[in-house]
């Protein structure tokens, strides 16, 4: 009874939304007359070529090749940002020497650089996953550094005295005690990798969810433009509530021990 | 290798006898050179204990952090059981003032304890087995599951002194260990520290502010003053082993003790 009322609590609001929308976007459509309601469809015409195309498989084939794009462009810029970052952030040198560059480099808008590397690499997935991983380091790469910084001294001193060896101290103490600015770093990637992904896939593919948006915009079918994008948001917004999960369960310490 | 079967008299045999030769730390800012202390010499028996006191700033932690090998000292040598040292060694295992920040948040308190045996490359089933015996041994047996953040400041602070012994550390070094517990735990923990010289024979070096807790554990008093700050008296505190808070600190031994260290630092 409790878990029933703890749903209508979180779920009364939404489906009013939804059916305010339903019901006015489906009364305004039939009453105009603007040319603009070609791309202003009315709700239940989004849901019929959402149901269309789910069942024809062309939904499924460029939602997975998009994620697929999204999983892999995160891993390697998770990889190259961690080992990058612990490196940087651990040498006094290389940080006072790259600093400058790391800080123009992230200021540098992702997206710019998309036209680049397709025009230079192809339409193909590869270059894809290069566009998403180059655009998502940043974020990753220096957090990294942040954290590493800001372990403490008494915990450098800890691992000097007791003579840590050099590969202990580095899984078991630095990156550990870096994690929570590498998860805020990874957080914000994510929301980066979707707009390259879109941003990529339209400017140049042959699959995709982005392309599809594209493609159907190009055949000035509404409902199927709209359904496309709806699903972007909702691959967005799944990755991170995967994404907190993974959080919750690794930063346990970090959360609990704040209180 | 059960670390409680340890009679103190094995540990003498194993000569971890601590001397400090005219050690003087000196730090050098471009033309600037700024002198904390000179000329501390040391000698620490295995199984005996040795409070460093001194006013506030006088350059006590300093000293320590020469002793772990964490700061590298100027002029003078340092040795353990006869061999030169110049860095951190296993025979030395240092408990720091500030237990919060030295133990890791993410492990428990048994992980925290059995980190430094990984690195010695210990086994875990060794290194899981010696981490309890040495919680244990500082009275906090069953509490390995717990992270130092449920734990009380007091119960950090023996997971660290734990965590020392754990390392099979024949001398412990501890920087003001007891400063920033309330005066109940810290009677309780100094209580614990002549405990585990009795039982495992280990040899203490103390730094501390607090003359009653200098007086109260010590063989032997260091005080440290002056600008730079150098041992301006040594004094030989003879109470024998088995002490206690109540009875002895109404010996007139103490107070003679007390009186003669509190009139140094004050000079």
């Amino acid at each position: 009874m409790k878990t029933l009322k703890a749903g209508i609590e979180q779920a009364w609001l939404p489906i009013i939304l939804v059916l305010v929308w339903w019901i006015a976007s489906e009364w305004w459509w039939h009453s105009t007359t603007d040319p603009k309601k070609v791309f202003l469809p009315p709700l239940s015409q989004i849901w019929g070529a959402f149901v269309t195309e789910a069942a024809s498989g062309n939904l499924a084939a460029n939602t997975f090749a998009s994620l697929r794009n999204i999983l892999l462009g995160l891993l390697v810029a998770v990889v190259v940002g961690v080992a990058v970052g612990t490196a940087v952030g651990s040498s006094r040198a290389a940080r006072m020497l790259l600093n400058p560059y790391l800080q123009f480099a992230r200021s540098v808008p992702q997206v710019a650089l998309v036209p680049i590397i397709i025009g230079a690499f192809g339409l193909t997935w590869l270059p894809k996953i290069w566009a998403i991983a180059i655009a998502c380091v940043w974020p990753i790469l220096l957090n990294t550094v942040d954290g590493i910084r800001a372990i403490d001294p008494a915990v450098q001193d800890m691992t000097k005295a007791y003579q840590f060896t050099r590969p202990l101290k580095l899984v078991r103490v630095t990156l550990p005690a870096a994690l929570p600015q590498i998860m805020a770093g990874i957080r914000v990637s994510l929301g980066i990798a979707v707009v390259v992904m879109v941003v990529s896939e339209i400017y140049g593919s042959t699959e995709g969810i982005g392309y599809f948006i594209n493609y159907e915009k190009g055949l000035y079918r509404g409902p199927e433009t709209w359904m496309a994008t709806l699903v972007v948001g909702l691959i967005g917004y799944l990755l991170s509530l995967a994404f907190l999960l993974v959080e919750k369960t690794t930063l346990r310490w970090y959360h609990e021990s704040a209180q | 290798m059960a670390i409680v079967d340890t009679a103190p008299a094995q540990r003498e045999k194993a000569d971890t006898r601590l001397i400090v030769k005219d050690l003087g730390k000196t730090y050098v800012t471009g033309k600037d050179a700024h002198e904390i202390f000179r000329g501390v010499e040391l000698d620490v028996e295995p199984g005996s204990i040795v409070s460093v006191v001194g006013p506030s700033g006088v350059g006590k932690t300093t000293l320590l952090r020469c002793l772990a090998g964490l700061l590298p000292a100027t002029t003078g040598t340092i040795s353990v059981g006869g061999r030169m040292v110049t860095g951190p060694v296993p025979e030395m295992g240092v408990v720091f003032q500030d237990y919060s920040r030295s133990l890791l948040p993410w492990m428990h308190s048994r992980e925290n304890v059995a980190l430094p045996l990984e690195s010695k490359g210990v086994r875990k089933a060794e290194r899981n087995r010696i981490a309890e015996e040495a919680l244990a041994a500082v009275g906090l047996e069953g509490a390995g599951h717990k992270y130092p953040w449920q734990m009380s400041g007091g119960m950090q602070q023996r997971v660290a002194i734990a965590r020392a012994i754990a390392y099979q550390a024949d001398i412990l070094l501890m920087d003001e260990p007891f400063a920033s517990v309330d005066a109940q735990t810290r009677f309780d923990l100094e209580d614990l520290a002549l405990d585990l010289r009795r039982r495992l024979g280990v040899s203490i070096v103390l730094v501390t502010h607090d003359i009653d807790e200098a007086v109260y554990l010590a063989d032997q008093v260091v005080v440290l003053s002056g600008k730079p700050a150098s041992v301006v008296d040594l004094v030989e505190v003879d109470l024998g082993t088995e002490r206690d808070q109540l009875t002895t600190k109404s010996l007139p031994a103490f107070t003679e003790a007390r009186s003669r260290v509190l009139r140094q630092i004050r000079r």
